[in-house]
Order: structure tokens, then C-alpha cells, then sequence
């Protein structure tokens, strides 16, 4: 056998020696997926919504967890809330860019995830930081009841640039709905501490209509002025090709959760 | 100690109690200052396929080249993946395995490429550094001119499905742009195999046209089938807040990362319109 030295070195696939950027060869990439965990349910919680408000959201809130445990697996995501937002003005006021201050609000969510995991270790629920997430995950659900997780995705320097402004487009909901992808969940619930989407801010404006359901194109061509989810979530899931919706739930109202994990229609259905 | 009133720097009574996901918020927050971090640094990205999959006929050149440059630029260099992820991708596609599994898999043939740049780098004291040890880097820069990492962006599990197929949209020149961005780079030149930018791929069609300079604007506008980069980087050029301009070598002809070092213009510069002349 002999090398050939003048030019790249091949290994033989249907991909080989072509170029990756190319619209037509990624076309051909397009090929049904397999769920991983396809009996999981991902819950986020808010960081802001629920985890501000401390004992009187959050404790009710994990007994509907545990209540819901034998019929339903659960991986839980935890938000970051006003610490992120006290470090988002401190870090732009200093001028940091966009993808440092993403490495700085991870550390919020993952201190709220931790303290989740710590109120429902008694149960059997694990903290497990992103390289276990990638590892771990399957060993620790057959092992433990659940698992806790950072909300916000691991991106860290690495963040996205965001449209406008200087923000971390990518946050708890976004990190979420991309581990329900991932690993194909039977569910993605995002527990907020509104009933759903509204066609505007009804904590402002009171004549704001809710939206039971819809889909994700659409909302994005309404160019709603505020959402109580991550507009990048939207985008998402229009590419969605096994988590193929998102159902925002109230969180303060007891029921809401286990209604949802029924597949109850319960606050805003959001579908690719 | 003297206690302190809290004064909160703008925007920052919005940002407490307002929604982030409002638009004037949003818009408020692009108004802060922007400060560069590492302004001095040069992000140099070695292609997988283009260069490292080549072997020593590429490699040994262009590392002399790199080590020849320490003493005058510092470097951070990230590694593509190439040949071998391409192996893996297809057959992972044929597993039926998700994007975000792709792009775990994807890594580690960026992260081995990386392993072997740094072993022939070793001897000059250069690093590889891992995302997660980042925040030694400023220290490795000072103190040898250059550090090595892997080119993919740290997504894993995370990285977002494309809009058509399967292969992870955000790699390695993706994730290079992204280090140069964050740390506000003085430059981000990619090392590739060809002169610099085509409107076909120049390898399959004889009758492509060099581009020596172009608009990031005016390039998203042709929508050309082919691209000598991934088309993320384009999309977050257009809105980045320090990169201005890429620069794209060909690795194979000696001189040309030196001469883009030196601030020359060499191969294709991609800028972004209003703001380079």
C-alpha cells in the first residue's frame, strides 16, 4: 500500500471531498431522525417568572413535579432571572461584548438550576452540568428519577450575535427547547407566570388577547413587541425536525403542569 | 467602608424591570459602548480539509510560517475538521442521529486536528487550550505569542438544526469568527487551498471568477450555491459589532499568511459595507 502525499488524504463517504457549504450537497444531508429519548418530558422553569419569587412559586411547583413522577420522565431546565439582568447592565456598561456576557448569565441559571436540584434531591432528581448532559443523561435516567439542567445552552464566548442590540439571544428557553430536540422529548413545556402568549403584554395592556395556539411562522410575521418566551425559540422551531412544538404554561396555577404533561391543551400551543 | 448608593449604569432600571424580549429594550442595550478584550490578537483559522488533510506537504510549511510570525503577531490558531468528519456526518446521517449529535461528533475531529498542530507547535512552548480554559489565554499570548484550539463552537447537544439537512450550520469557521468577535480581534484570516473566494468552487468549474474583495451585503444578495465559507459567518458578520473585514489565504503558497499578518491585502477580503473602504 502506498500514500499519496500531493494531495488531501480521503477517507471514503458520500460527503467525501465535498464542500460542505455547497446548497446542493446539504440538501442531500435531509434524512428522517431517530428520538433518542423519546419518553422524556422537558419542563423549563423561568428564572424571572418563577425562580424570583422564591418559596410560594417554586415549592408548589416542584410538588406538581414530584406528584407527576411516576407517569412521566422528566428533565428539568432552570432559567436565570433578575441576577442576569443586574449583570447584563453592569457588563454593558462596561462595554463587554454579546458572548461574554453569555459566559457570565450561565452562571445564574446554572446557581437556580443547583438550588432545584438540591429541593428535589430527596426524590431523586441529579444536577447535571452540560458535558454530563452530553454523557451522562441516559445513564442518569435509568439510574436516578430525573435531572436538573442550566436552561441556558453552553455557547459562553461563543454566542450568537443577536439582531439587535447586544444581548445573549440564546437563553434558558432556547437551551430548553434544544435538549428536547436533541434527544426527540415526548414534550417541551416552558413554565412562565403568564397563561400563554397574548397579542400584547397583558400585564400592560389590558385589552391584549390570548393566543391559544399557533404556529411558529406565524407569530413570527406578527412581530409581536414582546413574548414571554425567547423570540429565537420561534425560529427553532421552524426547523424543528422532532420537537415540533412548545406549550407555554402559567406556573403559579396549580394543575397547569400535570394538565399539560396529559397533553391537555393548556395555556399557548406553539407548533412548528 | 463607606457605603455606597446603588446607581444603576443605563440601561440599566429597563433591563431590571422591563421584559428582555421587548423590542425598544433590545434596542437600547446596542447603544453601550463596545470594548475590545484581546484587540491585539490575530484569529488564524487552518482549514481541515483544505490544509491539514494534506498532510506534511501543507502542514510542515505553514506551521515554519506560524512559528516565524511569533515573535511578531499573536495568533490564536483554531482547527477545521475536514475529511474525516465528513465520513462521520454521512454515516451518522444514515444512523438517523440529530444535528446536535453530528456536531458533538464533529468536534472531536476538529479537536484532534488541533492535537496534532499543537504537537508539531509543542517545542515552542504553544498550548492547546480548551474552550472551558479560555480565560488562561491571555496569559499563553503574552508569554509565547500563540495558543492552538479546536474550531467548533462549544454547542454540543446545543447547536441549532439547519434550515435544509442535517449537517451542524455553526463549525469551525463559525466558531473561529465568534473567538475574533467576542475578544475584538485585530484580524480573523482563514487558511485555506485556494487563492481566496470564486463564484463557483474553482476545483469543479474551470470557468469560476476570483472575487479579490467583497461586501458581505452585496455576497449574502448572490446566494451563490457554493461558498468558500459557511454561511453563518456571513450572517453574523453582517451584524457584529467589532469584526469588520475577514481575509481568506491559500495556505499552500508560502508568504500569504505572513503578508495578511502584516495587514496586506492578499487573497479575498469579505467587509462589511460602510465600514471598510
Amino acid at each position: 500500500m502506498s500514500f499519496d502525499h500531493s494531495s488531501s488524504q480521503h477517507v471514503t463517504s458520500s460527503l467525501m471531498r465535498e464542500s460542505l457549504v455547497d446548497k446542493n450537497v446539504i440538501a442531500r444531508t435531509e434524512a428522517s431522525v431517530s428520538a433518542i429519548l423519546p419518553d422524556v418530558n422537558v419542563i423549563q422553569i423561568g428564572g424571572h417568572s418563577i425562580m424570583d419569587r422564591g418559596r410560594s412559586a417554586l415549592l408548589p411547583l416542584l410538588d406538581e413535579i414530584v406528584a407527576n413522577q411516576a407517569e412521566h420522565r422528566m428533565i428539568i431546565g432552570v432559567g436565570a432571572g433578575v441576577r442576569s439582568r443586574h449583570i447584563f447592565s453592569v457588563g454593558l456598561d462596561l462595554g463587554l461584548p454579546t458572548g461574554a456576557l453569555a459566559a457570565l448569565s450561565a452562571k445564574d441559571s446554572a446557581q437556580n438550576a443547583y438550588m432545584v436540584s438540591c429541593l428535589l434531591a430527596k426524590h431523586g432528581f441529579v444536577y447535571l452540568e452540560a458535558p454530563f448532559v452530553v454523557q451522562l443523561l441516559p445513564a442518569m435516567l435509568a439510574a436516578a428519577r430525573g435531572a436538573v439542567f442550566n436552561g441556558i445552552p453552553p455557547y459562553s464566548l461563543w454566542e450568537h450575535p443577536p439582531l439587535v442590540g447586544k444581548l445573549p439571544p440564546h437563553g434558558s428557553d432556547a437551551g430548553s427547547y434544544l435538549v428536547g430536540e436533541v434527544f426527540g422529548a415526548r414534550s417541551v413545556i416552558l413554565l412562565k407566570d403568564v397563561d400563554g402568549l397574548y397579542t400584547a403584554d397583558p400585564k400592560i395592556d389590558p385589552a391584549a388577547e390570548f393566543i391559544p395556539e399557533a404556529r411558529a411562522q406565524e407569530l413570527i410575521d406578527r412581530k409581536l413587541r414582546t413574548l414571554p418566551i425567547e423570540p429565537v425559540v420561534l425560529d427553532l422551531l421552524t426547523r424543528a425536525k422532532l420537537a415540533h412544538s412548545v406549550q407555554v404554561i402559567n406556573g403559579l396555577k396549580p394543575g397547569n403542569l400535570t394538565r399539560a404533561l396529559k397533553g391537555d391543551s393548556v395555556g399557548t400551543l406553539i407548533k412548528q | 467602608m463607606k457605603n455606597e448608593k446603588h446607581v444603576q449604569p443605563a440601561p440599566g432600571v429597563e433591563l431590571l424591570s422591563g421584559s428582555l424580549t421587548d423590542a425598544a429594550i433590545q434596542q437600547a442595550t446596542g447603544n453601550s459602548p463596545d470594548f475590545a478584550i484581546l484587540p491585539w490578537v490575530n484569529v488564524v483559522k487552518i482549514g481541515g480539509q483544505s490544509i491539514m488533510d494534506r498532510g506534511r506537504s501543507a502542514v510542515y510549511p505553514l506551521v515554519q510560517e506560524i512559528v516565524d510570525n511569533l515573535s511578531r503577531h499573536k495568533m490564536i490558531l483554531g482547527t477545521g475538521a475536514g475529511t474525516r468528519a465528513r465520513h462521520i456526518y454521512s454515516l451518522a446521517i444514515d444512523l438517523g442521529l440529530p444535528t446536535g449529535v453530528l456536531t458533538v461528533l464533529g468536534t472531536a475531529v476538529a479537536w484532534q486536528n488541533a492535537q496534532m498542530l499543537h504537537y508539531l507547535l509543542a517545542q515552542y512552548g504553544i498550548p492547546f487550550i480548551e474552550p472551558e480554559g479560555f480565560s488562561t489565554l491571555p496569559h499563553y499570548l503574552m508569554e509565547r505569542g500563540a495558543v492552538v484550539c479546536q474550531g467548533m463552537p462549544p454547542y454540543k447537544l446545543w447547536e441549532p438544526n439547519p434550515p435544509v439537512g442535517r449537517i451542524p450550520p455553526q463549525r469551525t469557521d463559525t466558531g473561529c469568527f465568534l473567538i475574533a468577535e467576542v475578544f475584538g480581534a485585530r484580524k480573523m484570516i482563514y487558511v485555506k487551498d485556494e487563492d481566496g473566494l470564486y463564484t463557483a468552487d474553482p476545483k469543479k468549474n474551470p470557468s469560476s471568477e476570483y472575487i479579490p474583495r467583497i461586501s458581505v451585503e452585496e455576497l449574502l444578495a448572490r446566494d451563490l450555491e457554493d461558498l468558500i465559507v459557511e454561511r453563518a459567518v456571513l450572517e453574523f458578520m453582517a451584524r457584529a459589532r467589532n469584526i469588520r473585514e475577514i481575509q481568506f489565504v491559500n495556505g499552500l503558497k508560502p508568504g500569504q499568511l505572513t503578508a495578511a499578518l502584516n495587514g496586506e491585502t492578499v487573497g479575498t477580503i469579505i467587509y462589511r459595507n460602510g465600514d471598510a473602504q
